[in-house]
């Protein structure tokens, strides 16, 4: 009985002395991994680099945390450690981040119309702010890059059309489902999103408030986020990033929203982030949507998207190959950046192969 | 003269005019995205060009390989010393401005 109490103290002791790991200025070097496991990861992630026909796999980074440190990182093509990295669409899950932020300080509800933050939405008076983080706002979005220049929305968005002002370019568009029914990828979901948060935050705090609110308290120094002509941030794909730090919102996801002892994202918004959107249906993406976040659930018996990775995998991933895959379960944080530009990246085998060489190993 | 009598006589030239029609009408429905469409090559082209180079501080030489695309462009400008770019192509020209350290670059409208 003694005995075993006094193991209890030891492990007590034991667990405080392997304090949680939180990066600092830089991030702590953990353990480093070498081996068979790794070379194969190593051989899926970095083939030479074929840079005339630009086919197949073409990392530029790929970064790996675990408990907190960094335990790999290597980088080819022209990116480094200090490049901060276009992420195209990891910006939308970066912006489902600051706007939780703003929900942490009681500024808005799930339920709010979009309309009361973003007037021009009062063409589409039943879009709430969960409807655009579930991409379901139900506006008619076409959502192709390259292969269909002449009809993509998003094309016109970032480049034509839309350019000037974003958020109004998406709300001119008509609704072909009922608000919150349906899934459909939208990157003007994700840019009224950040044309709310304008007068969420208001406009005096809006152009710092991704800095002041996110970014400056995770120690991140070096990010951009363009904007378009209004000001407002191109919420769906500008954000710039150094993979070392991205690797910190990971972070900050991986631990619920904890960052060293603040909550400074409520509990409630990263398990909203993580719940399935309850009209997508299997098969619609690539992954389950959550909350401008991608979830590996299986939903109405098709299997999880990443069958290699634990259900609680879930990622943040942009055009040409970004992404952040966070897997609490493992403690894991993996973030990749590429100029993939062909489909023969595959999510699953990265992490597959990751998960051979970085996962922990079970103890006795 | 009734209508059948000309499709009989002039099958080809109802097809050629019927072609004609169904493209007229594709075109005046298409009208907003056709207009634009000249302009996304050179508005991608400078857009991302500025900020491979201006925002992820990539070589110029990267940075043209970088934003090629299938569309060619004709007329290629960067003012390095105010990081303006400026691109032509398909009879339209478009510039991006890099704007500063967290804003990084914009098309100019």
């Amino acid at each position: 009985m003694f005995k075993g109490l006094s193991l209890i103290v030891m492990l007590l002791l034991g667990f405080t002395a392997h304090a949680e790991n939180w990066p600092a200025e830089q991030w702590s070097i953990g353990p480093i991994s070498s081996g068979p496991a790794l070379q194969t990861l190593e051989t899926y992630v970095f083939p030479p680099r074929d840079d005339t026909t630009r086919k197949g796999i073409r990392t530029d980074a790929l970064l790996v945390i675990r408990d907190g440190q960094l335990i790999y990182e290597r980088y080819a093509g022209p990116t480094t450690a200090d490049t901060p990295h276009l992420t195209w669409s990891i910006s939308k899950s970066l912006m489902a981040t600051v706007l939780g932020m703003a929900y942490g300080e009681g500024l808005f509800k799930l339920q709010d119309p979009v309309q009361t933050f973003y007037p021009p939405m009062q063409k589409h008076p039943g879009v709430t702010l969960a409807d655009l983080l579930h991409w379901a706002s139900g506006l008619d979005w076409q959502e192709d890059y390259e292969y269909a220049p002449l009809k993509s929305s998003v094309v016109a968005m970032l480049y034509t059309r839309g350019h000037q002002d974003m958020a109004a370019f998406t709300a001119d568009h008509a609704e072909y489902a009922k608000p919150g029914q349906a899934f459909r990828y939208s990157s003007g979901d994700s840019n009224l999103l950040s044309a709310a948060l304008k007068n969420i935050v208001g406009p005096a705090r809006y152009p710092d408030f991704p800095w002041s609110a996110l970014f400056e308290p995770l120690g991140i120094r070096h990010a951009v986020w363009e904007t378009d002509a209004t000001g407002a941030f191109v919420a769906s794909s500008y954000a710039y990033l150094t993979a070392r730090d991205l690797a910190r919102v990971g972070l900050l996801m991986a631990r619920d929203g904890r960052w060293q002892d603040r909550q400074l994202l409520p509990k409630d918004w990263v398990a909203f982030n993580r719940e399935p959107f309850a009209h997508y249906q299997a098969h619609q993406d690539d992954a389950v949507p959550g909350g401008q976040w991608w979830l590996n659930r299986a939903v109405e018996g098709a299997a999880q998207p990443w069958p290699d990775a634990p259900a609680d995998t879930f990622a943040a991933l942009g055009h040409w190959g970004q992404a952040m895959y966070v897997i609490p379960s493992e403690h894991l944080v993996i973030v990749r950046y590429g100029d993939d530009r062909d489909g023969s990246y595959q999510h699953n085998e990265l992490l597959k192969r990751a998960l051979k060489a970085f996962a922990q190993q079970v103890l006795p | 003269m009734n209508r059948r009598g000309f499709v009989r006589r002039r099958p080809f030239s109802t097809l050629l005019l019927m072609l004609l029609i169904a493209l007229l009408g594709w075109v005046w429905q298409e009208r907003v995205a056709l207009w634009a469409f000249p302009d996304i090559i050179s508005a991608y082209t400078a857009k991302e060009y500025c900020s491979c180079r201006y925002v992820m501080n990539n070589e110029a030489g990267y940075c043209h390989r970088y934003v090629k695309q299938w569309l060619p462009t004709s007329r290629f400008v960067d003012d390095a010393a105010n990081k303006r770019v400026t691109v032509s192509g398909m009879g339209r020209s478009n510039s991006a401005q890099w704007i500063s350290e967290r804003q990084g670059c914009r098309l100019n409208p």
